[in-house]
């Protein structure tokens, strides 16, 4: 008797947590119904996120977008250790053989090199010892650089080289301009800024000009010293020739910020954006830290308020050019909003529920839908830059693309438009059954679905059963494109044209297509769009059982303000790849 | 002790300043100064570790020219001349640092460099020029090596010594004859092969200067196959960029005698369409069998990033049929883009055409990209080209083991060891030439020797047939010269030949 009550329990446990990950308690017929409801008014649909019904299936337990940071690594990490479970034996051979390899490696350059290895002086030599040194050299020609390489490469004592280059100097009579380019890499590694000073007098007389990688070097010091405005001069020079990079910038700009030139610092990061660089973080560091330390309102040459003005307006950058900071960059940024006089900003550390809430504040973060005009932007782009491009025989043919266009004008709009190919192919010969089972699912949600796929589908194989692609005829709109042509151009164009309610479902991230829009911003668009319309499965797909969907969040992941609080999303980890976006917010509040 | 060192140098300083590598020495004046400073060490065996800055310091007093000669190379005011100043000097610079910049650097390149808007994108053109400075210079030394080793050679031997033989002794303009007559022979009657060279757009410049090199490389293998195809290289525009490398690395004259049709027109308006096939990667087609009727298409593009569709888009405006090799049903190809080179592409049909059998013509594709054939594969399902199997499995590269071919019947095909006073008249000379690393080999029709089961695993196979087809019409041609000249010794009448044609012989080119 215990047994059986305890399976029973056990089912019905189970048919509980089944309802509630599927539709949250409703029973389908109330959704059917609202969804029609929100068909009719589409307005009302787009903008009261409540009642849309993909929102109302999330519960807590729901698992994290693909597009959640660290999923990517996450995944690789599983596949690998998948892979090596069963190669376990191959891997313990790979282990035993570097070993060997490396040992017989090193023996085998100690062979190659000959008689004679250039080792480094513990101590400084006199000009005599060096010249027996150089004597037993292989390379008497390069000797000296080859040795303050070494030197460079062991990080050894400044007095050894300084010895090294009297030798060279009272040998030879001069230096190479190498040779002092390796002798000022390693005064401004081992931080002798002094030094540097005295190099520089000397190259900048010996030589006519300098070249980009003693420009460089001699720029970090100069920032670090009082005398930093002469960094200035030397990345005029360099601008005549090259654009200096955004780490010159950046290490100029620390300069003049910790020598109280704001001016200056803002100048020169408008500067970088001009020149269409983006900043290093770095640069955002020193520029946020410049207003922590500027604490009495002492931010050189600026006003505490226009300073505030500049850092508001780099937040704005951040949030238009889709940057996130690191721990290290919020760390900073927290530091420098609490540290505001007269205001009372308290910065928290914190997470987002699944609603768009912020959990420290528990106000509700910004839309992840596009306005009308982005929308448009974006459709237009779609079109002309992704499914047409430079070239519309590349990804299908005019006659398809018109038959394509006048079937979406003939059905009615789509819920959801499925990627045939892609959801199918989740398990390899069973691909038909598949499709079935999610199609299935969307029946029973009572959402109108467009299936694509290429004709090839229709071919009545083991893979493609005939009987199963009729009932997937049935219950859903189907296209079959060309075998020639791509179907994820017209998904593209399904979805957006059947308006901002419509989502698609595919596992693929759509990096290629994302690539073919031409700038940047259309680019982010699309993947602020991809981000709040994407479907994709989650767990495993089987006829006859329900079908799970990964949560797509209602809420925009980027640098926003309102009123009195500002949310920064920020990266807690090295693990995001480029089409994810930080789980953890940075939540700044004013308290007046 | 350092400072009489010093001392003595100061009188040998020229003043060659700044270009060079290293500062020059020049003098000091300020001797007795750097005397009392140098003897320091001797003294109290402490090293003066700042002397070098009194040393370098001391010659820039002397001479403050370092940044005269700076300001005097800036030379004009204007902002042009300034910037290619400014990069000249870069460019010395990065020289001076130990980067890889070539030696010399003329005008067009530093306009070329100033234009270049990055770091990394100047840093990058600066190295391709000093490695292309390295293999000219490679190159120009290996020439004069080979002149200054003929000219000692000559002087050894002066005549070479006369022998009577009874064998022909073989020249090289009778090859090129040959090659000729199959050459308009293949224009007159020969299966078109058309490369399309619409794709000059798709190419960055150095993709465009491989294009050129792999369609010489594929007029050479076509010129010397045993039965060539009539190239056509349609929509090759007359002022196109394409066509004025061909014409420069040519040159002019050699252009316009090659034999091959160049045409602005496009292939579909040449030929009809339904004999059109365009070969590409991306088609959904397998090209099962060679059709001896059919224009094969070749898209004349080098794409080091693959343009996937490009191609094929081309195919799909024009409504031409399409098909791609059958790499997957006989390689075991594991990644990797399945692009060809176009050179590979010619030579790849040819063997299809001349054995129809796609192992042989797949031995082409390189080894690196797959891991081998597919064992057990039912061998020669190349379908309709199987019955020229007649032909004998000569066309193997010569790089085949001693079973192979011929290979043990020549043991002087060496092309290496051609030494004047060598008699080579001993048997077929084509046969000879054919069996060369390059191309297939030719010239073995009627040749019925039958072979046991040689590496090619086709040895056996419908051998013994009489040797048929206009592809052979060449061979009665080609040993009528051989009947009638008659043995001369080599070494001078070679030479004087040599000399008095511009044209080298075809196995010196590329």
């Amino acid at each position: 008797m215990g047994p059986t009550l305890l399976f029973k329990a056990r089912l019905c446990l189970k048919v509980i947590c089944a309802r509630t990950m599927c539709t949250k308690g409703m029973r389908p017929g109330e959704r059917k119904s609202s969804h029609r409801q929100t068909k009719t008014d589409k307005t009302i649909r787009q903008s009261d996120r409540q009642t849309d019904s993909f929102t109302a299936r999330r519960v807590p337990s729901f698992p994290a977008s693909v597009f959640a940071a660290g999923t990517a690594k996450r995944t690789t990490e599983m596949l690998k250790r998948k892979t090596a479970l069963s190669s376990l034996e191959q891997e313990d051979e790979a282990e035993d053989q570097p070993r060997r390899r490396g040992g017989f490696k090193t023996g085998g350059m100690c062979y190659l090199r000959g008689s004679y290895r250039l080792v480094a002086p513990e101590r400084p030599l006199s000009p005599t010892e060096w010249k027996k040194l150089k004597e037993t050299a292989c390379d008497p020609e390069r000797f000296d650089v080859q040795m303050m390489t070494l030197l460079l490469k062991s990080g050894a004592e400044l007095d050894i080289a300084k010895s090294l280059l009297t030798f060279v100097a009272l040998d030879t009579g001069t230096m190479s301009y190498h040779l002092l380019l390796q002798y000022l890499t390693l005064c401004v590694k081992g931080g002798h800024d002094a030094e540097v000073l005295d190099i520089y007098q000397i190259m900048r007389r010996a030589f006519p000009t300098l070249d980009t990688g003693a420009s460089t070097l001699f720029i970090k010091t100069f920032s670090r010293t009082p005398s930093w405005r002469e960094a200035l001069h030397i990345l005029r020079d360099m601008k005549k020739v090259i654009s200096p990079s955004p780490r010159n910038y950046s290490d100029i700009i620390g300069g003049a910020l910790l020598h109280g030139d704001a001016a200056t610092a803002w100048q020169l990061y408008d500067e970088i954006i001009e020149e269409g660089m983006s900043p290093l973080p770095d640069t955002w560091q020193a520029l946020f830290e410049g207003r922590a330390k500027g604490n009495g309102g002492e931010t050189g040459n600026m006003s505490q308020a226009d300073y505030g003005k500049r850092l508001l307006g780099a937040l704005g950058y951040m949030r238009d050019n889709q940057v996130y900071p690191q721990q290290r960059l919020a760390d900073t940024i927290k530091t420098s909003f609490q540290s505001l006089p007269g205001h009372k900003w308290s910065g928290e550390w914190t997470t987002v529920t699944p609603k768009g809430v912020c959990k420290c504040c528990g106000s509700e973060l910004e839309s992840i839908q596009l306005t009308q005009e982005e929308y448009q932007r974006l459709k237009d782009r779609v079109m002309a830059d992704i499914i047409q491009g430079k070239d519309v025989f590349n990804k299908t043919t005019p006659e398809e693309l018109e038959s394509f266009k006048a079937f979406v004008k003939r059905k009615p709009l789509f819920d959801v438009v499925v990627d045939g190919l892609n959801v199918a192919n989740i398990a390899k010969g069973r691909q038909s059954e598949m499709l079935l089972a999610v199609l299935c699912e969307l029946e029973q949600l009572g959402l109108t679905a467009l299936v694509l796929g290429r004709k090839h589908m229709l071919q009545p194989s083991r893979a493609w059963d005939r009987h199963n692609m009729g009932l997937i005829q049935k219950k859903a709109h189907c296209f079959f494109t060309e075998n020639t042509s791509e179907d994820d151009p017209f998904l593209l164009y399904a979805t957006l044209h059947s308006g901002n309610h419509c989502r698609f479902l595919s596992r693929d991230l759509m990096r290629d297509h994302k690539a073919c829009l031409p700038d940047a911003l259309t680019r982010r668009l699309f993947f602020k769009w991809q981000r709040g319309h994407q479907l994709v499965i989650h767990g495993i797909v089987q006829l006859g059982r329900r079908v799970r969907f990964q949560m797509i969040p209602p809420y925009d992941t980027i640098i926003q303000s309102s009123g009195g609080s500002w949310h920064i999303p920020y990266d807690d980890s090295v693990d995001r790849s480029s089409y994810e976006v930080p789980q953890r917010w940075l939540c700044l509040t004013n308290k007046h | 002790m350092v400072g009489v060192l010093l001392w003595r140098r100061s009188g040998s300083g020229t003043r060659t300043f700044p270009p060079g590598h290293v500062l020059c020495p020049r003098g000091f004046s300020s001797g007795c100064v750097l005397r009392t400073d140098a003897s320091q060490p001797d003294r109290g065996d402490k090293i003066d570790l700042d002397l070098w800055k009194s040393v370098m310091k001391s010659q820039m007093d002397e001479s403050p020219a370092g940044d005269g000669d700076g300001e005097g190379a800036k030379g004009p005011d204007s902002p042009d001349g300034c910037v290619l100043a400014a990069t000249r000097e870069l460019v010395s610079m990065w020289r001076q640092a130990g980067k890889l910049v070539p030696d010399k650097i003329t005008e067009e390149e530093v306009q070329t460099l100033a234009e270049l808007s990055t770091k990394s994108g100047k840093k990058k053109y600066l190295k391709y020029l000093a490695i292309r400075e390295g293999h000219k210079k490679k190159d120009r030394e290996k020439r004069e090596k080979r002149r200054s080793e003929k000219e000692e050679r000559f002087v050894e031997s002066d005549r070479p010594p006369l022998k009577n033989s009874f064998l022909v002794q073989y020249r090289d303009h009778w090859l090129d004859r040959l090659l000729g007559w199959r050459g308009v022979q293949a224009m007159q009657f020969g299966q078109p092969l058309v490369y399309d060279m619409s794709y000059e757009q798709h190419m960055t410049p150095y993709e465009l200067a491989n294009s050129v090199s792999q369609m010489m490389e594929v007029e050479g293998t076509n010129r010397r196959a045993r039965d060539p195809f009539h190239l056509h290289l349609c929509n090759l525009q007359p002022d196109s960029g394409q066509r004025r490398q061909l014409v420069r690395r040519y040159g002019a004259d050699a252009w316009d005698r090659l034999l091959v049709t160049e045409t602005p027109r496009r292939h579909v308006d040449l030929f009809p369409r339904e004999r059109l096939v365009y070969l590409t990667a991306d088609s959904p087609h397998v090209l099962r069998a060679f059709d001896p009727d059919a224009v094969y298409v070749v898209g004349a593009l080098v794409d080091r990033s693959v343009q996937t569709g490009l191609s094929f888009a081309n195919a799909k405006r024009l409504q031409l049929a399409t098909a791609r090799l059958p790499l997957d049903r006989f390689l075991r190809w594991e990644t990797g883009a399945k692009t060809l080179t176009l050179d590979q592409m010619v030579r790849i049909l040819l063997a299809i055409k001349d054995t129809g059998s796609w192992e042989q013509a797949l031995d082409f594709v390189p080894k690196r990209k797959h891991d081998g054939f597919y064992a057990g594969r039912d061998r020669g399902d190349g379908g309709p080209g199987r019955d020229r199997g007649d032909r004998g499995p000569g066309r193997d590269r010569g790089d085949g083991g001693p079973g192979r071919d011929r290979g043990d019947r020549d043991p002087g095909r060496d092309r290496g060891d051609r030494d004047p006073g060598r008699d080579r008249g001993d048997r077929d000379p084509g046969r000879d030439r054919g069996s060369d690393r390059r191309g297939p080999a030719w010239g073995d029709q009627g040749f019925t020797k039958s072979f046991g089961s040689s590496e090619s695993g086709r040895g056996g196979q419908d051998r013994g047939g009489p040797g048929r087809g206009v592809g052979w019409a060449g061979v009665s041609e080609y040993k009528l010269p051989v009947a009638r000249i008659r043995p001369t010794p080599k070494g001078r009448t070679e030479d004087s030949r040599r000399t008095d044609k511009t044209r080298k012989p075809w196995y010196e080119q590329d």
